[in-house]
């Protein structure tokens, strides 16, 4: 098939023609570049969809009709390897649908519009980058470079306490990452320096148990070494507890379609990267840890939905939510069953559109009030009687909460449900404290939409005008793929269900 | 015996150019009259690049020659000192532009500035090549005695001045504490040539070797010194901070190039062929200072106020990362070191031009004094965040890779630790060169007021440095095999 051969660098690539393009055009013509940012993200969509027309559901692992691989840094045997598995594809999905969208929703940027839209398709093509990359220097190389456009995002457009949210977001994962370098750099050498040593397919299948690390005096195992420093590296991203701190920080302080990329695709990273690198090449690391990890999950589960309930701040309770939902696929994970790990890759996608419609839904109204507060500081109501006033508004809400709450029939039920049963029994503690975490999620959410949408219309909410047309527009695909994939989860489920099962097997050799 | 002394001395040209250049400066100079400007003497400035130019060109088309040695195997000309030269003459050549744009350097400086600059350079080339204890010990004392007078150029300035005072006490003092240690290898071991020095050292036995240490130790004070490596750089802060910015750009470039050269050939001769108790004592010791050099730089630039004496302390941690190379004592150190020392360069340079001209307008360096450059100088506010993502180790830029070579190079020889270390203080560091970041993207400036400095023709020339700061983070393949064939020669 050659006319599939290069569609990956297409998609790759593609963003960053719409940066080069944004760059021509002049500042003051604001129009311009928020239109052709538009046409270059639906473009990136429609390929994707190509690739997902021409993706065989059938095969496991790297599909090799869209494998690319060039030399890159000869001395190193690094390689421009790209390509695409039943795990990556939903999240390129995810990364091209959710980047049209947040287009939609930027319109009404007014500061610096030409660098606003700019960086926003450079961190396009960088998060598609670390879904596609299958040499490990270059994955690194994405997942780093993903840094800098986040940080001017959040640092030039974002909130009142936005500075201090950036820095300590790009030193957070920074600091992650690097530890992650070491792993790379130690993988490389131990792997024999060959042509493969940067290879993450290659090096994948736990080739690594028997050696041993010197130091001080004593001899640490390799694999579980450097598992735990690719798992510090993966679980700030992800955020598992105790690494979550930057995580609601950033949310709140960045604007609005940021906070949307930022949980609907970055944290997906975290566990792409534990799917695609820590667990296929620490298979017997990963067993061993399969424990920590999943109290972890469960700590990340009850843990952010507890912090979640706490809030005042309507996004940071959805920030909170993010951590809590999250530690759902860190469970999932760590099930280590087939069930389990297609609840997870399942529960990114999903979490992805309805954290999504959360954000964008707050931003949406944050439009329009300026505030955030459920609760305002000095007590009095921020928000009151919604209901009445914005009912196109409500019922969007009302969609996206249920979804992110598990509500069966939508789609978060079928990856939670997933999960559970894939964890129940491996971890039959767990997952009976876990369902109590989806107990409180009903609860947060509930509260909240009580106290923002029904009671006394507050004075302010009066002159509130409902969803304009373009929001309406931006929601739709949102509110179709979480019902769709309620009731029909079937699409998704069968692109991922050969490359997890391959995963799943490696995995239950150790 | 005149001839075989004289044999090879084509390949010395670079050096005797440069020679005659700072001879000829100096006569140039001598022509202008009292009332001239120094920034408008064409013909001096002209000279110096003509020099800097064509000893630039013999170096580069002597890149792939065949090593030699000259002057009866004192000096050693290998690929690999030609390529530390290589970037000490483009620093210079740099910097004394900087000198001749600068307001920080008194008019009725520039010129002087210039000729000991090319002063410093031969003595920074002569210890790249220095193959001998007394050639080293020359080269270092031509560097350090020039470099006085650098520091004190701002003469009525009391803080260059006592910058210049340090300078000499330290430089003095530590000169002859490595002029003791030599003395004492040389009573041990008979022989100054390290040429024979390699094949008296694997037949002594441990008690001697155990003698020896000591002295190395001493040997390693006077080249610490020069590197500004932990614990012995206690003047770089203020010296750097104390020189007019020209002299400090120029001190944490050409100064540093040759001492670390200078202690890969140390370190790579007398270290690096068998396992001895030496060679592991000298690894623990540079394990030690390379540690903390990076540690204590970094950790001393958090707190500063002042973008100069930052860099400072920076650049004092970078002088540790590249420590780290030289530890590995094998080719892959030396590659690592030299395609850092290639990065460094470029970065320094425009992390230095852009806060001249900045402490030009507004007679400080503080940090506030970059507030909201991108507002006023996009471009230049563009290229300084690039070069401070680069000093930090961000990919896709140069600095990453320069630090992952260095990385490659300890993991090669499996020092987990240190490799640890080393990241760690890049995100330290990454702290406070995202402080400038910060201050340009996200503050307002206090005034619409551009910077006069930033000219088209000095914007053109920090562009320009930017570009390799850039492209070879992505494009590194070439330098790398460039790096790669630079071997050093041991004889």
């Amino acid at each position: 098939m050659s006319g599939t051969s290069n569609l990956l660098s297409w998609i790759l690539w593609m963003p960053i023609i719409g940066v080069l393009g944004i760059l021509l055009i002049p500042s003051a013509k604001e129009k311009a570049i928020r239109v052709w940012s538009l046409i270059n993200t639906v473009i990136t969509l429609a390929l994707s969809l190509v690739l997902y027309m021409k993706f065989d559901t059938t095969v496991p692992g790297m599909q090799q009709a869209f494998l690319i691989k060039k030399s890159w840094i000869s001395q190193f045997n690094i390689f421009y390897h790209l390509g695409v598995d039943g795990i990556s594809l939903p999240m390129i999905l995810l990364t091209s649908l959710l980047f049209s969208i947040c287009i939609l929703s930027s319109w009404t940027i007014k500061k610096q519009v030409k660098a606003y839209f700019a960086l926003l398709l450079f961190l396009q093509s960088t998060v598609f980058g670390v879904f596609m990359a299958l040499d490990f220097f270059l994955f690194y190389v994405y997942w780093e470079v993903m840094l800098i456009p986040m940080f001017f995002l959040i640092g030039v457009w974002g909130g009142e306490n936005r500075e201090y949210a950036a820095v300590k977001f790009f030193l957070y994962t920074f600091f992650g990452s690097v530890l992650m370098l070491v792993g790379m750099v130690a993988l490389y050498f131990v792997s024999g320096q060959g042509v493969d040593s940067f290879n993450i397919l290659a090096l994948s299948g736990g080739k690594f148990s028997n050696e041993v690390v010197n130091m001080f005096g004593y001899a640490f195992p390799f694999a579980k070494l450097f598992f735990v420093a690719l798992f510090i590296g993966f679980a700030i991203k992800v955020p598992v507890f105790p690494f979550h701190t930057w995580l609601p920080h950033a949310h709140v302080q960045a604007p609005t379609a940021i906070s949307v990329i930022l949980a609907g695709v970055l944290l997906k990273m975290g566990t792409y990267g534990f799917l695609r690198i820590a667990f296929p090449i620490f298979p017997e690391a990963s067993v061993y840890f399969s424990d920590a990890i999943a109290w972890l999950g469960l700590v990340n589960v009850i843990y952010g939905a507890f912090c979640a309930m706490a809030q005042t701040d309507v996004k940071k309770l959805v920030a909170y939510s993010s951590v809590s939902h999250m530690g759902f696929v860190m469970l999932g994970l760590a099930a280590m069953t087939v069930q389990g790990m297609n609840g997870a890759v399942l529960q990114m996608f999903n979490h992805g559109t309805s954290t999504a419609m959360m954000f964008l839904l707050i931003g949406i109204l944050y439009e329009r009030s300026h505030h955030r507060w459920i609760v305002r500081p000095d007590g009095t109501k921020g928000f009151g009687g919604l209901y009445t006033q914005l009912p196109k508004y409500s019922i969007v809400f009302i969609i996206a909460m249920f979804a992110s709450m598990g509500l069966p029939g939508l789609s978060g039920f079928i990856s939670e449900a997933l999960i559970f049963l894939g964890i129940y029994e491996r971890f039959t503690t767990i997952t009976v404290i876990g369902v109590i975490g989806l107990l409180i999620g009903a609860a947060y959410l509930l509260w909240m939409f009580k106290r923002m949408f029904f009671g006394d219309v507050v004075e302010e909410c009066k002159e509130y005008t409902d969803m304009n047309a373009r929001e309406i527009f931006y929601m739709i695909p949102l509110c179709v793929a979480v019902i769709f994939f309620g009731i029909f989860p079937a699409p998704i489920l069968n692109i991922m269900k050969a490359s997890v099962g391959q995963l799943v097997s490696l995995l239950a050799k150790y | 015996m005149a001839l075989s002394y004289l044999a090879n001395i084509s390949r010395y040209i670079p050096e005797l150019i440069l020679c005659f250049t700072m001879v000829g400066l100096i006569l140039i100079e001598a022509t202008y009259g009292d009332k001239e400007k120094g920034s408008s003497k064409g013909y001096l400035f002209g000279f110096a690049f003509i020099g800097l130019l064509s000893s630039l060109v013999y170096l580069v088309q002597a890149l792939p020659m065949a090593p030699v040695s000259l002057f009866t195997n004192a000096v050693v000309i290998d690929p690999f000192s030609t390529l530390a030269k290589i970037i000490m003459v483009l620093g210079t050549g740099f910097c004394i532009y900087l000198n001749k744009v600068s307001k920080d350097i008194y008019e009725d400086m520039k010129s002087e500035y210039t000729i000991i600059a090319v002063g410093v350079l031969i003595g920074g080339m002569l210890l790249a090549s220095a193959n001998n204890m007394l050639i080293l010990y020359i080269g270092i004392e031509t560097l350090s005695i020039l470099s006085y007078v650098l520091a004190s150029l701002k003469k009525h300035d009391s803080r260059s001045s006592e910058a210049g005072l340090k300078y000499v006490l330290y430089g003095g003092v530590s000169g002859g504490i490595m002029l003791f240690g030599m003395s004492h290898i040389f009573g041990m071991v008979g022989t100054i040539q390290f040429a024979e020095l390699i094949h008296v050292l694997p037949t002594l036995d441990n008690s001697k070797l155990l003698i020896l240490m000591p002295s190395f130790i001493l040997f390693f004070a006077g080249i610490g010194y020069k590197i500004s490596c932990v614990p012995f750089h206690m003047w770089t802060p203020d010296v750097y901070e104390g020189s007019p910015l020209p002299v400090t750009t120029f001190f944490s470039i050409v100064p540093k190039v040759a001492g670390i050269a200078a202690l890969v050939r140390v370190s790579m001769t007398f270290f690096g062929s068998d396992s001895s108790v030496l060679q592991m004592s000298w690894v623990a010791l540079l394990s030690v200072a390379a540690a903390l050099t990076m540690t204590v730089g970094n950790v001393s630039a958090i707190g500063q106020r002042s973008v100069k004496r930052m860099l400072a302390y920076s650049s004092i941690s970078h002088a540790g990362v590249m420590m780290l190379g030289v530890l590995v004592l094998s080719d892959i150190g030396v590659k690592a070191i030299l395609f850092y020392g290639i990065t460094y360069l470029f970065m320094t340079l425009v992390a230095f031009f852009v806060t001249s001209f900045v402490q030009d307008k507004y007679g400080n360096d503080h940090f506030e004094r970059f507030n909201g450059l991108m507002s006023k100088h996009p471009v230049m506010a563009i290229c300084m965040i690039v070069v401070m993502f680069s000093l930090a180790g961000l990919p896709p830029l140069s600095g990453f890779v320069a630090k992952f070579n260095i990385l490659s190079a300890i993991l090669s020889k499996k020092y987990y630790v240190l490799a640890i270390i080393t990241v760690l203080n890049s995100v330290v560091s990454l702290y406070y060169y995202m402080k400038i970041v910060r201050l340009m993207v996200f503050k307002e400036s206090e005034s619409s007021e551009g910077i006069a400095g930033f000219s088209f023709t000095n914007q053109v020339i920090i562009s320009a440095l930017c570009i390799p700061v850039v492209v070879l983070g992505i494009f590194w393949d070439k330098i790398i095999l460039l790096a790669d064939g630079a071997k050093i020669f041991i004889k």
